[in-house]
């Protein structure tokens, strides 16, 4: 399997969720896919899962869909057990599983060596982990998460294929910027408020 | 006079039960410094609270615990604390993780790619180990102000539970107008917890 390939699918099927990347290319991949101010870049390496369960807490109604990698994960391991410990109803954990670091020179990973990230989340305690081995059943598994109301860990195990997509056009300040005014004006919530007095006080 | 009667209106403000040491000063039990403490976090708007526990922080964290009005996230390690709390704020929560100095050393590479790279506001309230009158860490105690300056962080050593809530407070609305994170030191003292002295 693609990771492009999933990631094609996830748009399909993503509808309005906020969406989290994780440090790496599937970043640019998922941006060259769905552009908009609903997405946010990760810069710190591992924490996409736990970046993605405070948004799930922070609005319970809206689905967050968390795209990582397992070098990323696999540095934020305890991440998993807090996430099954929260038990956020709105939240699709997906891993995108190559076995290298591939941001980073394409050194391998633990996975690359028998460790079964799906085995780790189940044990952690989430109960709906699993893996998807083609594109038909990542198709369906995400439908299934999608549409349901309970937190999921897909693992997919993917090719090393980068796609050739452009840069990610916005720094992070601006990132942050724009993905809460999307959630201001698609919640209609006021988060950023400046309350600062017209003169020195 | 006036600083007199304005530590007695806080006092009387936030229904701090006192009692009286024989050096004059005023002592209250972990209890009372927990309430006094959590009131001024829910005070300052605060609705999402990571935690990861130090014995000095035990009857704080029950408040956070017991309260139904915050969410609470215990944490296995405090570097996704200060995710969760980055990914909370972007979707309109105020948060604060509440950690060992220990767990602020571990925290680094997220404050600083996540909070200080994409300007996210947080207050941190830090259990201040190896500071004066606490024996266990001294080598963290040395640490824990350096790392802060290093790192650009602003903060405040809190020995007083009376002014607890007001400092909570100036510091989420610092943290909110810098868009950086903000530190509180929790001491001994402010948590109404003995210093080990005794065998000396």
């Amino acid at each position: 399997m693609k990771r492009f390939d999933c990631l094609r699918t996830i748009a399909v099927a993503a509808a309005d969720a906020l969406v989290v990347t994780s440090a790496g290319a599937v970043t640019l991949e998922w941006n060259a896919l769905r552009p908009g101010d609903g997405n946010f870049r990760v810069r710190t390496l591992g924490l996409c899962s736990s970046i993605a369960l405070g948004m799930a807490l922070g609005l319970p109604h809206r689905k967050v869909i968390a795209l990582d990698g397992d070098g990323s994960l696999l540095m934020n391991l305890c991440s998993l057990p807090t996430l099954a410990r929260m038990r956020p109803k709105n939240l699709l954990h997906i891993v995108f599983d190559n076995g290298v670091y591939e941001a980073s020179g394409s050194k391998k990973t633990a996975t690359a060596t028998g460790t079964d990230l799906v085995a780790i989340a189940r044990a952690a305690g989430i109960v709906r982990a699993r893996w998807a081995h083609s594109e038909d059943e990542f198709r369906a598994v995400v439908t299934q998460a999608l549409n349901g109301r309970e937190l999921f860990f897909i693992g997919a195990k993917v090719t090393t294929d980068r796609t050739e997509v452009p840069p990610y056009p916005i720094d992070e300040v601006e990132n942050k910027y724009r993905f809460i005014r999307h959630v201001e004006k698609t919640e209609n919530v006021a988060i950023l408020k400046t309350n600062l007095p017209a003169s020195y006080s | 006079m006036l600083c007199a009667l304005k530590v007695r209106l806080i006092y009387h403000r936030f229904d701090v039960k006192r009692v009286t040491r024989s050096d004059g000063k005023t002592k209250v039990t972990e209890e009372e410094a927990a309430k006094t403490i959590f009131n001024g976090l829910k005070a300052a708007g605060i609705n999402l609270v990571a935690t990861l526990p130090d014995i000095n922080l035990a009857q704080l964290l029950q408040q956070v615990e017991t309260d139904r009005g915050v969410i609470h996230v215990p944490l296995c390690r405090e570097e996704e604390g200060i995710g969760i709390c980055a990914g909370a704020y972007l979707v309109g929560r105020k948060c604060a993780a509440i950690m060992q100095n220990g767990g602020f050393f571990n925290s680094n590479n997220a404050i600083v790619t996540t909070l200080l790279q994409y300007q996210i506001p947080l207050l941190l309230l830090i259990y201040y180990a190896g500071d004066i009158g606490d024996r266990t860490f001294s080598t963290s105690g040395s640490m824990t102000e350096p790392m802060l300056r290093a790192l650009g962080i602003r903060y405040y050593v809190m020995r007083e539970v009376a002014d607890a809530p007001e400092l909570i407070k100036r510091a989420q609305i610092l943290a909110e107008d810098s868009r950086r994170p903000v530190a509180l030191l929790l001491t001994k003292e402010l948590l109404g917890r003995r210093a080990s002295l005794k065998s000396l």
